[in-house]
């Protein structure tokens, strides 16, 4: 009988919880307001975001934040699904090309009315233009994430090469006198999905298409525009690369983060977001530059980070407030931020002597100017992952260029007719 | 002759034994190592700084304490209510004989046949627009339809005298009371089966909670290491760590039922 | 009916409950998945009717047959072995072993183990650069093992995880099975001079017969939802070559909201899975009889 009977207070204990929703609780008269925010950053700079909510917390006191890290491939469901169901935190963050899936639905609320101009007046015009549509403003940017060129010094110097390669032909020849030399890997290109999928093939690809003048997609983005020579040529120097055998096959983004960090391979390509786990590797001796104008003039991949505060049943002027001066901090004090190697948004942060103390960034936010922008179209989200997914069977299969273009480009094409 | 033989399958089976603990002990081995020895080119196997440190960064980096807590109280009330609900229908499928019944009962054990993958897509939309979706119950009631526990109760009571039945009724008890007091106690044996199995089946859901619950804090277990498992991609040690927390309180769980866990298994495939 | 009979009133009343909880969650989502299968929706919008559209596009998807295929490869290298696995661990577990016990314990317990755990270790234990298969091997001077990262090997290593993994279930039935068998039937045939290994093919296979074709459909309808393993081990990859179909449901209704695109995949995953699971009580079930 006892044992029933902690059974029924077990079960009634759990009914309580069991219905317990997300719904925004009611708010404490005192103490400082809670806000929650889901965090996408998984790929290196994580440990530095969680950094800065503390750093965040501590400076005031009156608005708390709590922060869920979520598995970046799950990311948009979750966050789909918690805008369908109402149940979505009151800040999130958005990469600016994923904002065009949002804003057309309502699920994000226009800005215009809280941020003052005065704040808006300090944001580099590119960055927060990408964030408005249809005249109003959706979100705040908090950073560019171009991909960039690793290059390990030590490497280089044992090989005998002083100049970084700034041509296709230069990095390939580059990368074959480090094997010889070293017997380490020429470049580290991750071709295969592991944790994420072979997203810096699709980067790579889509940078060095639109380095010979290409694009990805067809101006008024309803179909594919790389199936030419652009396309061509930058899938066959992906493959030559492992064909020459200075790229290792079979290479996820974890592994070839890793290989780089233990001093493996002399050119490694990432987002900017990894440098900062880049410098805590003891006894690596690396340096990051802008992506080389390998097939051209100068243009790279690029994606931005923005926050917005989703439409919610009963919007808390309070908590939208509190939101929007969260976002300011997070804004003014991106410095911080770019301690793991994303560039700030801010004029003044750009300016500011603690961004300008830090090593490499600066040369890299100068090339900001020469990024790609993502095609503002709904389909670029599912565009991108398959892009990642066929890129990585044409290059780790060697397929042939042309037959795997076709292929890319007719499913690419079909991608966009269901949008 | 005879004894070498023997010996030589002792041996077999264990080195059969190690094959098959050895990955849960290299869980246990690789969590209690710092990262700079998982991540190496100079392998050792044991860790040569042993530390604990993994475990007390997963405990602060995650709910896992709350994701047991989530998974613990899915899986009880989901065995809870799978008999409540499974016990009676099975009770008037094998003894009631009502109109309709044949029909009703395949038209149930059709539901068997529906995997539930099916029902993904229409039960989100469902539990979203009764504004039930990222509750701990949008966990648990889609699992409450599946009627396998039904066809093991319905087995077993049939398989009960209709004579003892009988001599309930003339002692004037009523359905209800034959129910609990006659039925019930006699197929003990099958109900701890169903409820084993629910709670098994429960603790390891993992497509429903991925997609019904959307914040860590409700996570299951199942969902909030994949979670882990995702945003640490290459901190293995943590990783193990936070796995070997999950397991613990399955372990424990076996070690208390081992004989009941699988007898129940087996019972379904004497009975199925 | 007879005057005094309650038996229909107790009928419904006690089927009621349940019945309720099955045609709100299993039957009704059921039909309105089957509604859905005809809409262009993404949840966020309005849904529009398309017809038969998503059917139509269903045929020509390369991505929906490659991952059918993946699945059906799954379902194949697992099913058998499984089978196999489970026999034989049984034959030891009811054997005169005086490690039995601790067999049946060691075999089992990765069951109860959640299915993250496990995919989680298993990936671990066969990365490719500092896993332990392939430091063991570098070690021995062998080079390391693609276990996950070449589509050549992906699938068999997600199976070996999931043998590991679920093997046992299978071994506890069986070993009913086998304890089922009468003792008198072994003793006479050692009377008779057949050895262990007669035995086993001779008696055991046979008897057990029923027990191998509930193992054979469970294990079937449990590779064809295969889904956990794949996700956390390889995510679908290398290029896409272990996407499962119950993957790309997942992900062309939650990742992109094609919500009448993914139910209609699902009821094409129904359809095959009735159709497996009909032929199997028909062919095996009236042989068996």
């Amino acid at each position: 009988m006892r044992k029933g009977l902690i059974t029924m207070a077990v079960l009634l204990l759990s009914g309580a919880m069991l219905f317990a929703s997300a719904a925004p609780e009611t708010q404490a008269a005192e103490g400082p307001i809670e806000l929650k925010f889901w965090s996408l950053f998984t790929g290196g700079d994580g440990e530095f975001f969680n950094a800065m909510i503390e750093n965040f917390n501590a400076s005031q006191d009156e608005i708390h934040m709590t922060n869920d890290m979520v598995r970046f491939d799950d990311y948009y469901t979750r966050l789909t699904t918690a805008l369908a169901a109402g149940t979505a935190p009151d800040v999130i963050v958005l990469h600016q090309a994923r904002l065009i899936n949002y804003v057309p639905s309502g699920a994000l609320l226009p800005l215009d009315d809280y941020v003052s101009d005065e704040m808006l007046a300090d944001f580099q015009k590119a960055p927060l233009e990408a964030c408005r549509m249809d005249g109003s403003l959706y979100a705040i940017p908090f950073d560019v994430h171009p991909i960039v060129m690793y290059s390990n010094k030590a490497l280089l110097e044992e090989a005998g090469i002083t100049e970084l390669p700034q041509t296709a032909e230069e990095f390939v020849e580059a990368a074959k006198k480090v094997k010889e030399t070293t017997g380490q890997w020429g470049s580290l290109i991750d071709n295969t999905t592991g944790t994420y999928k072979a997203y810096t093939l699709t980067r790579l690809f889509v940078s060095l298409v639109n380095q010979q003048g290409g694009s990805m997609l067809t101006d008024d983005y309803s179909a594919a525009a790389f199936n030419n020579e652009y396309g061509y040529n930058a899938l066959v120097w992906l493959q030559e690369l492992l064909n020459e055998g200075v790229n290792p096959n079979e290479l996820d983004y974890d592994a070839a983060m890793n290989m780089f960090r233990l001093g493996e391979g002399a050119f490694y390509f990432n987002g900017v977001w990894a440098t900062g786990t880049m410098e805590q590797e003891e006894g690596l001796d690396f340096v990051a530059s802008p992506l080389p104008p390998f097939m051209g003039k100068s243009a790279a991949w690029t994606d931005s980070h923005t926050f917005a505060i989703p439409v919610q049943k009963n919007q808390d002027p309070a908590k939208v407030e509190a939101a929007i001066k969260f976002m300011d901090w997070m804004t003014a004090n991106a410095d911080q931020w770019a301690l793991a190697g994303n560039i700030p948004t801010r004029n003044s942060v750009l300016e500011g002597e603690a961004f300008n103390a830090l090593p490499y960034r600066a040369d890299y936010a100068a090339a900001v100017s020469t990024v790609v922008a993502n095609p503002p179209t709904p389909a670029w989200g599912e565009i991108y992952e398959t892009m990642s997914d066929l890129l990585e069977s044409a290059v780790t299969k060697n397929e042939d260029p042309q037959t795997a273009l076709d292929s890319m480009e007719s499913t690419v094409n079909e991608i966009i007719s269901h949008y | 002759m005879r004894n070498r033989k023997t010996a030589i399958y002792r041996i077999l089976e264990v080195l059969l034994i190690l094959i098959w603990v050895f990955p849960l002990v290299w869980m246990v081995i690789t969590s209690l190592k710092f990262e700079n020895e998982v991540v190496t080119r100079n392998f050792t196997f044991l860790p040569e700084n042993p530390t604990f440190q993994n475990y007390i960064d997963a405990f602060q980096s995650t709910y896992i304490l709350r994701w047991l807590l989530n998974s613990l109280i899915i899986s009880l009330v989901t065995m809870a209510a799978t008999f409540i609900l499974d016990a009676p229908i099975a009770y008037a499928f094998a003894k009631i004989k009502f109109p309709g019944r044949n029909i009703l009962f395949w038209a149930v054990m059709a539901g068997m046949m529906v995997p539930f993958q099916v029902l993904i897509v229409p039960l989100y939309l469902q539990f979203n627009s009764y504004g039930l979706v990222n509750t701990l119950a949008a966990a648990i009631i889609p699992r409450l339809a599946m009627p396998i526990g039904i066809f093991i109760l319905r087995q077993f009571y049939e398989g009960i005298p209709d004579a003892l039945e009988e001599a309930a009724f003339i002692d004037g008890a009523g359905r209800l009371r034959t129910f609990v007091r006659i039925i019930l106690p006699l197929g003990k044996a099958a109900a701890t089966t169903v409820i084993i199995l629910a709670f098994i089946n429960a603790w390891n859901d993992f497509l429903w909670p991925l997609i019904a619950i959307n914040e860590s804090q409700k996570y299951t277990i199942t969902v909030g290491i994949a979670n882990f498992q995702g945003t640490h991609g290459t901190q293995y040690s943590l990783i193990m760590a936070g796995a070997v927390i999950a397991s613990i309180p399955e372990l424990i769980f076996f070690l208390i039922f081992r004989r009941k866990i699988i007898d129940g298994i087996a019972m379904t495939g004497i009975k199925g | 009916m007879i005057p005094g009979n309650k038996d229909t009133r107790d009928g419904i009343l006690f089927s009621l409950p349940f019945l309720i909880v099955f045609v709100l969650f299993m039957v009704y989502p059921l039909l309105f998945g089957f509604y859905i299968s005809f809409f262009q929706w993404n949840i966020l919008g309005t849904p529009k009717f398309l017809g038969l559209q998503n059917y139509a596009e269903l045929f020509q998807d390369a991505k929906f047959w490659s991952s059918l295929w993946h699945t059906v490869q799954f379902v194949l290298m697992t099913t058998p072995v499984l089978l196999v696995m489970g026999f034989l661990m049984a034959l030891l577990v009811t054997s005169k072993s005086p490690l039995k016990g601790i067999l049946e314990t060691c075999f089992f317990v990765p069951y109860i183990f959640s299915m993250t755990v496990v995919a989680t270790l298993w990936a671990w234990i066969m990365q490719k650069d500092f896993g332990i298969i392939n430091q063991v091997l570098g070690l021995l001077g062998k080079e390391g093992v693609s276990w996950l990262t070449s589509d050549k090997n992906a699938m068999w290593s997600i199976s070996i995880a999931t043998y590991w993994w679920t093997a046992g279930f299978n071994m506890v039935l069986f070993t009913a099975g086998i304890k089922q068998i009468s003792k008198e039937i072994y003793e006479s045939a050692i009377v008779d001079g057949a050895s262990t290994f007669q035995s086993i093919i001779h008696i055991t296979i046979p008897l057990v017969k029923p027990t191998t074709i509930l193992c054979l459909i469970l294990q079937i309808i449990a590779s064809f939802n295969v889904f956990g393993q794949v996700y956390v081990m390889t995510g679908g990859g290398p290029a896409g070559s272990t996407r499962v179909l119950i993957q790309y449901i997942y992900e062309t209704g939650f990742s992109y909201f094609r919500m009448g695109y993914s139910a209609a995949m699902s009821y094409i995953l129904f359809v095959i899975i009735m159709a497996v699971s009909v032929m199997q009580y028909v062919f095996l079930g009236r042989r068996n009889d």
